[in-house]
């Protein structure tokens, strides 16, 4: 019973790793925009068609086929923040949701038209088990608990040393006095969204082997779990990005044993509905942001 | 304005009464002029604009964008389409207490999300719509799970000795047509009276409209249910034109179609709504080639309303309506 607990917790965790990649991205391009992007689970989709992709028809191996995939998501990541975000700043709500709803329909299906709407095999990755203090623990998962860590401590070190990191948080706090001393936003948002993109990507890559099945419409899922998290972990705040999405993630995780495996996917919207009836901002929030 | 110009005007002929009673007999007589085809979307066109009448009062008039829309059709389609197969009662009964049941679940729903600003907001209605895609799916003694509820009856009318059924689809077009014109009236009257000029104040300034005694809260709210009304008698006509209701129904796709009808026609205005669901209904039927390309172009066509058409077509009708009624 205990172990049972103990075991689900620790996959709900890998989950949550899972999720705290692809959100923190989702919510650093929601600080410096002050829009959802709808389409974020796309490039997490992209991200794992770009490796499946690389290994059934360049023949590569999985560690290159993490970079081909990422690679390939930066790429379209910046002709879409060309196009599109960048054009965003300073647009009402309305022309957030729509604009990025229209992105996650046109690169879902372009992927579906190409490659077939079914369900692919991905070949790839390190799918034996290791035995850790009693428990087994499949050498994928404990990749993506190690990747997780490292992203999460990087990007806290970029935020905060870095020239980028530091445009990153002006641009969040006031976009017009950013453009005033010479910011130029549009480049900030630019980059932002591509670093972004790139998580979304590395995740997916990183998650492909665990799940094994690829197919076009996995995205949308992606977008509709991170949101919840984003919101919970207080809009464009990095480290309540990553508890808010551990805690979905061991929730997940536990009501799937507990409740029914049906129930798993609306675990984070009840639990947000939930949570913004008790504190309106956002979990880390001491005060109202957006 | 000049005297001159006022005699200008005065000498130019205002084409708008012609054109509206134009309007109404090309809507009366469509099925007959029109393919099988063109009098199916134009059912499809006017179911559509119910939910979008609806979301038109809320995003348009109060200022609060919402995706919970598809939430309360499908609540509406799973009421009237339960009560049809399982209890066989009328159309007209089906459709109040679809209307009726919406419009309650919403009073639950909107406690909550209200407290919430843009942001927030829009990421809880859009939960309602995962979540009661997940107990469509789940609660399998009541909805039957993913295979839905088929084979649901025409609409019937029954009142004392006299019935009527509604076979064929010019009889439901003509039905459609009827309930269509009505709510546009209905939100004709809201958007009318005093109630509609606060729900402008919400939206404009919240925090003014609040300090001049504007109760604001109950305001939003009571708009919150009347969407959901109007939502939830689309989704009972849906259920019955399609004679289907499955989990399907609660999809993001329909809340995101609705949003594009009412800010592509033009937010705040109700012949915006009217012309939105034409158009945009007119605009998916023709790009059938393939489910793929389909939704490829129509996720074009919103980035296109985002950069070039910001006020949707509203300022075109505007003017159209303006040029031929003489002024300028």
């Amino acid at each position: 019973m205990l172990s049972t607990i103990l075991e689900q917790t620790v996959n709900g965790i890998v989950t949550g790793s899972v999720y705290a990649i692809v959100a923190v991205g989702m919510t650093m391009i929601f600080g410096v925009l002050r829009a959802i992007n709808f389409a974020h689970g796309e490039y997490y989709m992209l991200g794992t068609f770009g490796a499946w992709f690389s290994i059934d028809y360049l023949g590569l191996s999985y560690e290159a086929s993490i970079i081909v995939g990422v690679l390939a998501t930066i790429a379209v990541a910046y002709v879409v923040g060309q196009l599109v975000m960048r054009r965003m700043v300073g647009a009402p709500a309305e022309s957030g949701v729509l604009a990025t709803l229209g992105i996650a329909l046109i690169l879902q299906n372009t992927i579906i038209l190409v490659f077939g709407g079914g369900y692919k095999f991905f070949a790839g990755g390190y799918i034996e088990p290791v035995s850790i203090l009693g428990f087994s623990l499949a050498q994928q998962r404990i990749l993506i608990l190690v990747v997780c860590l490292l992203v999460f401590i990087g990007l806290e070190l970029m935020v905060s040393y870095t020239r980028l990191g530091m445009a990153m948080r002006a641009v969040s706090q006031n976009v017009e006095c950013c453009s005033v001393v010479g910011i130029d936003v549009p480049q900030v948002v630019l980059r932002t969204f591509m670093l972004g993109a790139a998580l979304a990507a590395l995740s997916g890559v990183l998650t492909a082997p665990v799940n094994v099945s690829v197919y076009g419409g996995m995205g949308e899922l992606i977008t509709f779990k991170t949101l919840p998290i984003i919101i919970m972990g207080g809009l464009g705040n990095v480290r309540g990005t990553f508890v808010a999405a551990m805690i979905l993630g061991v929730a997940e995780s536990l009501v799937a044993t507990y409740v029914g495996l049906q129930f798993r996917d609306t675990v984070g919207f009840a639990t947000l509905i939930l949570m913004l009836m008790w504190r309106p901002h956002g979990l880390f929030s001491t005060q109202a942001r957006f | 304005m000049s005297l001159t110009e006022t005699a200008q005007q005065a000498r130019r002929r205002d084409l708008r009464i012609p054109l509206a009673a134009v309007l109404i007999v090309l809507a009366l007589a469509a099925p007959f002029i029109g393919s099988r085809y063109i009098t199916h979307s134009l059912i499809i066109a006017l179911i559509f604009m119910l939910p979008a009448h609806g979301l038109n009062l809320l995003v348009g008039y109060t200022g609060l964008l919402s995706l919970a829309q598809a939430a309360f059709f499908g609540i509406g389609a799973y009421t009237a389409g339960l009560l049809a197969v399982t209890y066989g009662t009328p159309f007209y009964v089906n459709l109040l207490a679809a209307g009726a049941v919406s419009g309650a679940l919403a009073l639950p729903l909107g406690i909550p999300a209200l407290r919430l600003r843009s942001t927030s907001f829009v990421m809880c209605t859009l939960g309602f719509v995962i979540i009661g895609q997940a107990i469509a799916k789940n609660w399998i003694s009541l909805t039957r799970g993913d295979m839905g509820l088929s084979s649901i009856p025409k609409p019937y009318f029954e009142l004392g000795p006299l019935s009527f059924t509604v076979s064929g689809t010019t009889n439901f077009y003509y039905l459609a047509l009827i309930i269509g014109t009505l709510a546009t009236f209905a939100v004709w009257a809201i958007v009318r009276s005093p109630a509609g000029r606060n729900m402008v104040a919400i939206r404009e300034n919240e925090t003014l409209a609040e300090s001049l005694g504007v109760p604001t809260w109950h305001y939003k709210l009571i708009v919150f249910m009347i969407s959901a009304v109007f939502a939830g008698v689309g989704g009972c006509l849906y259920a019955y034109y399609l004679t289907v209701v499955s989990p399907l129904t609660f999809q993001m796709y329909y809340s995101t179609t609705m949003l594009i009808i009412v800010l592509g026609g033009g937010a705040g205005m109700i012949s915006g709504t009217v012309f939105g669901s034409l158009l945009f209904v007119g605009l998916t039927e023709a790009l059938r080639i393939t489910p793929e390309l389909r939704m490829i172009a129509y996720g074009v066509c919103l980035l296109v309303l985002v950069f070039w058409f910001k006020k949707g077509c509203a300022p075109l009708i505007n003017r159209f309506w303006n040029a031929i009624g003489g002024v300028k």
